[in-house]
């Protein structure tokens, strides 16, 4: 095959890709656009392996049969309230790829280069190993936050701003050194000090976010491991790679954007250390909880959602946690069939990814028509008899509109308290992840049903029947 | 301890301080229920259900009080002219008295609790904090006369609260003047606007406006500034001038709407009188007046109490049993109300009751203690409802639009900004660097920008399978990875792409694979 094939191929697998995300604008067109991002990857990768560069067969097919395998297990196996794992580590094995290649290129001699080109390729690499060491490290460690292999707390060491800078610093005077080996071996021993800067400086990053914010972490993560593919197409001069890249570098950043609005805080803040920092700690641990609610039974929600016309749930973290899914749906096509209207309400960064809560609920078959985003449903709890909030807590505080001393102030919420009558299912009367106390729970139309989510919903869809 | 609930034997008391439900509650603390035959029947309550619900009923008065602990009563003890009967004798010694006792306006009864060494608790002494909602029987009395109220309005006027264009004619809505927009206040304006009247409602607390308007109410205001919430959220004496303003305003509305509703009352004093003789006279033959202050001297001039006057083709109803007119609704909240204060003084759910007047929300409700006089109380600390203040309107709005209020001008310069800059910065890379990176940075930016615009139109329930289909997509850097691999086998060069190759094709299996099964999930 020539090379003008392969530049056709790669051609036509970039408009399929775009085509792809374009898909993703609505249900209806969503699985042809995952058809077309099938379709152009193999395009792609078939017009590679045939091309006059492959020569040899024997590792490619080892390496492609397995990463098949594996993958496809991962992707079988993989329950849909542990996707934002999958996801973490997809991110990561993709940041992985890129310094491995990187690495690879690197030391693989190539024809006459001027100066400027060869500093200009080296620049690249760094980039390359750079980012993408930082994307593995940190995407293991939201994995490992994910799974709950470590705390999701934030952790964080004393002076870690300097901490940073100063890797960063180092980063830097590594990599001039870098630019200025005369050998591949020493250039290879700079790379890899400087993979594993970027591990150490991954891995503190993550370490100090809390859980929380993982939708923004794993947003941002998704775009780093785009940004590193983008430099390693810059390095191999492979304009798909570089397409590929920047389509995924600021889909990761778009989304990242829309999390960081979500919670009105902004980028650097997130990393700087938000909320679940030492400060509120210290603020809130001291003070015990003085608000008076009222808890009620689950025979009387079950009453109360038997004589609502609408009613509108908002699902959160707590439901992925308890797995109440598909009993939530059980609940929604009872009330259906008796006549009751109801949607669902989705915070935009509820759960622990973009989008979390849409997937569990498509998962649970709740009609993707009757769920709604934040800004399409936030007026409508007015004119609803009953709002159900399912472990929710921090996304329906109403302190963020009316407490200026709140630390979630400003932060767009869901506004249940509007609805005739607020049922909360909540563990226990514990602060949401921001350490704020909710006002929402002593509100007088808001009612507390204490007890597992999975359970409380067992206990109403029961005393409906 | 054992609880006695006996009928109310107040003229006309239709309520009933347990309701079967409640019981269960009761029972569930650990307490003994006793009922006196009958007591729910005007409630719609029968013995039946109490026994159901593990309540022992009793026959007589007598022996129903004898072997009371404590004793649950909606009104206050009563002294009935025929029989006889004082209630308070019948209480025994040490035992607890619960109900609307109204201490303020009945010392003798403090004294005849005294006598008994009794302790007498007062539920329409509830303090108005927020941990206190739930014990609050003046608010869900309140809510309940203030639906009565509308009912009673409707059942005398003689046209439709609606208004509605038919083929026999123009039907206007009725115009309802409502003064005070407390709970009785906000639950007229719900019913009234739900019925299709027009409400004007004015209140001397502008923190109610935002309340009434949402509930579909209009607010009047005056051209006259003065606040009249006082400590407890309840209303405050207004100076004169105000009152003059305010009468005025009144007299003007009168001559307009066809029904006015009072309920304005001033904790401890007398119903301000609102509505004078000249009003009710300015206003139009069949118009109805309900004054819900009538217990405490009325609201208008003319307001005979449990009465409904008819002056100058006015009626002017003068109830003061609006909530046990819906016996059976308000027992229920009632009954839920003490229900929850006994829970709160039964911490050990052991059937025992602990009164503790460290309490703050225990403290004002506590009238006499053991034999003691406890009343009054001592004053709230904190305002049940905060004070609105004009600076904080502003501030709601701030963190999230200021950043769109930005001016075009503002907003220009920026951009102009940005193209300089970005120009003068992409002349500094392309000067120096090759044709063949240029050529890769053209890409770039531009895929850069296909990108934005594209993910953009993701709809927001669609970005998880959104990440995995990049992820999958990311695996394109398998493409890098297989120009390399064609090596000596034991090559770095070979070994590390080999490695890249596997990993990035895990990601295109996983990522594609994943997407497609949270795809197909989507369903309508």
């Amino acid at each position: 095959m020539t090379a003008s094939i392969l530049t056709v191929s790669y051609l036509s697998a970039g408009i399929l890709f775009i085509l792809s995300l374009g898909g993703l604008s609505s249900q209806e067109s969503a699985r042809r656009g995952a058809i077309f991002g099938l379709l152009g990857i193999t395009i792609a990768v078939g017009a590679t392996v045939f091309s006059e560069f492959v020569t040899s067969y024997r590792v490619m097919a080892v390496a492609m049969v397995g990463g098949v395998v594996l993958g496809s297990l991962m992707a079988h196996k993989v329950k849909m309230t542990a996707m934002p794992e999958m996801v973490a580590l997809l991110n990561g094995f993709g940041g992985m790829a890129a310094v491995l290649v990187c690495m690879a290129f690197y030391q693989e001699a190539v024809g006459m280069l001027t100066k400027t080109e060869i500093t200009i390729r080296n620049i690249e690499a760094i980039l390359g190993v750079v980012i993408g060491g930082v994307t593995f490290s940190g995407s293991l460690v939201a994995f490992a936050k994910l799974r709950g292999l470590i705390g999701s707390r934030p952790m964080t060491l004393p002076g870690r701003h300097i901490l940073n800078l100063s890797l960063i610093c180092v980063a830097i005077w590594v990599g001039a050194s870098f630019l200025n080996s005369l050998t591949v071996v020493d250039g290879m021993e700079s790379l890899l000090v400087l993979l594993f800067i970027a591990f150490i400086l991954g891995t503190h990053l993550v370490l100090a976010i809390g859980g929380a914010d993982m939708p923004v972490v794993i947003s941002m993560l998704n775009s780093y491991s785009g940004w590193a593919a983008a430099a390693t197409g810059f390095m191999l001069g492979n304009d798909i790679l570089i397409i590929v890249g920047a389509l995924v570098g600021s889909s990761g950043t778009i989304l990242t954007y829309i999390m960081c609005r979500a919670m009105n805080r902004s980028f650097l803040n997130v990393f700087l250390g938000g909320f679940g920092g030492e400060g509120n700690k210290i603020k809130h641990s001291g003070q015990k909880s003085n608000q008076e609610v009222v808890a009620t039974s689950a025979n009387e929600v079950a009453q109360l959602l038997k004589e609502a016309k609408k009613v509108i749930i908002v699902p959160g973290f707590g439901m992925a946690v308890a797995q109440a899914q598909h009993l939530v749906n059980e609940l929604c096509q009872n009330l259906q069939k008796s006549g009751v209207d109801v949607r669902f309400a989705i915070h935009p960064v509820a759960g622990r990814m973009p989008g979390h809560m849409n997937v569990l609920l498509a998962e649970a078959k709740v009609s993707y028509d009757i769920v709604f985003a934040m800004d399409d449903i936030n007026d409508d709890f007015a004119n609803s008899d009953v709002a159900l909030v399912i472990g929710a807590n921090d996304t329906v505080n109403p302190g963020a509109q009316d407490d200026p001393q709140s630390v979630i102030y400003g932060m767009p919420v869901l506004e249940v308290w509007k609805a005739k009558a607020t049922v909360v299912l909540k563990r226990s009367m514990a602060t949401g992840y921001s350490g704020m106390e909710n006002p929402l729970f002593s509100k007088q139309n808001s009612k507390l049903l204490f007890g597992d989510a999975k359970d409380s919903m067992e206990k109403i869809v029961s005393a409906l029947k | 301890m054992k609880i006695a609930v006996p009928k109310e034997i107040y003229p006309g008391e239709k309520r009933v301080a347990a309701t079967p439900e409640s019981v269960k509650t009761l029972k569930k603390l650990g307490f003994t229920v006793m009922v006196e035959r009958n007591a729910g029947e005007a409630a719609s309550f029968g013995d039946g259900q109490y026994i159901a619900n593990g309540a022992v009923v009793v026959e007589t008065a007598d022996s129903l009080w004898r072997d009371a602990d404590i004793v649950l009563k909606v009104r206050a003890p009563y002294l009935d002219p025929v029989s006889k009967v004082n209630e308070v004798d019948l209480l025994p010694e040490n035992s607890y008295i619960i109900g609307l006792l109204n201490p303020a306006q009945n010392p003798e009864l403090l004294d005849d609790i005294q006598n008994k060494k009794a302790t007498a608790l007062s539920m329409d002494a509830v303090p108005r904090i927020t941990r206190a909602q739930k014990l609050d029987v003046l608010s869900s009395m309140a809510n309940i006369a203030g639906y009565r109220a509308v009912i009673e309005a409707a059942s005398h006027f003689g046209r439709l609260f609606t208004g509605q264009m038919t083929a026999a004619g123009q039907m206007p809505p009725a115009k309802i003047l409502l003064i005070g927009a407390g709970v009785a206040g906000l639950s007229i304006i719900g019913v009234a606007s739900g019925m299709g009247a027009v409400v004007r409602v004015f209140d001397t607390r502008p923190e109610v406006k935002e309340q009434v308007e949402s509930l579909g109410g209009k607010f009047l205001e005056l051209d006259f500034k003065e606040d009249g919430s006082s400590e407890g959220g309840y209303a405050k004496v207004m100076s004169k001038a105000f009152i003059k303003a305010e009468m005025e305003l009144f007299a003007a509305q009168a001559k307009e709407v066809d029904i006015i509703i009072t309920t304005a009352l001033i904790p401890g004093k007398k119903a301000p009188l609102l509505i004078t003789t000249q009003m009710v006279e300015s206003m139009k033959q069949g118009s109805v007046i309900v004054d819900m202050a009538a217990e405490n001297g009325g609201n208008c001039a003319l307001t005979q109490p449990n009465k409904v006057a008819v002056v100058h083709g006015v009626s002017i109803i003068g109830y003061t049993d609006l909530p046990s007119r819906m016996a059976s609704q308000s027992s229920l909240l009632y009954a839920t109300n003490l229900a929850h204060l006994l829970t709160e003084l039964c911490p050990g759910r052991d059937g025992k009751l602990v009164v503790d007047v460290e309490d703050d929300l225990i403290r004002p409700i506590v009238a006499v203690y053991e034999g003691e006089l406890a009343w009054p109380p001592p004053k709230p600390k904190v305002a049940a409802i905060a004070p609105v203040k004009p600076v904080a309107d502003k501030k709601l709005e701030s963190p999230i639009v200021d950043n769109k209020k930005e001016s075009e001008r503002d907003k220009n310069k920026r951009i102009a900004w940005i193209t300089v800059l970005g120009g003068l910065g992409l002349f500094a890379i392309g000067s120096p660097a090759p044709e063949s990176f240029l050529s890769h940075l053209m890409v770039f930016v531009l895929s850069c920008f296909v990108g934005y615009q594209v993910i953009w139109n993701v709809t927001p329930a669609l970005h998880t399978p959104l990440m995995s289909l990049i992820n999958a997509i990311s695996g394109m850097i398998v493409v890098g990875a297989l120009l390399l691999v064609s090596g000596p086998t034991a090559s770095p060069v070979t070994i590390l792409a080999g490695l890249a190759v596997f990993v990035a094709t895990i990601n295109i299996a996983g990522g594609f694979l994943v997407t497609q099964r949270m795809l197909r999930m989507f369903n309508r």
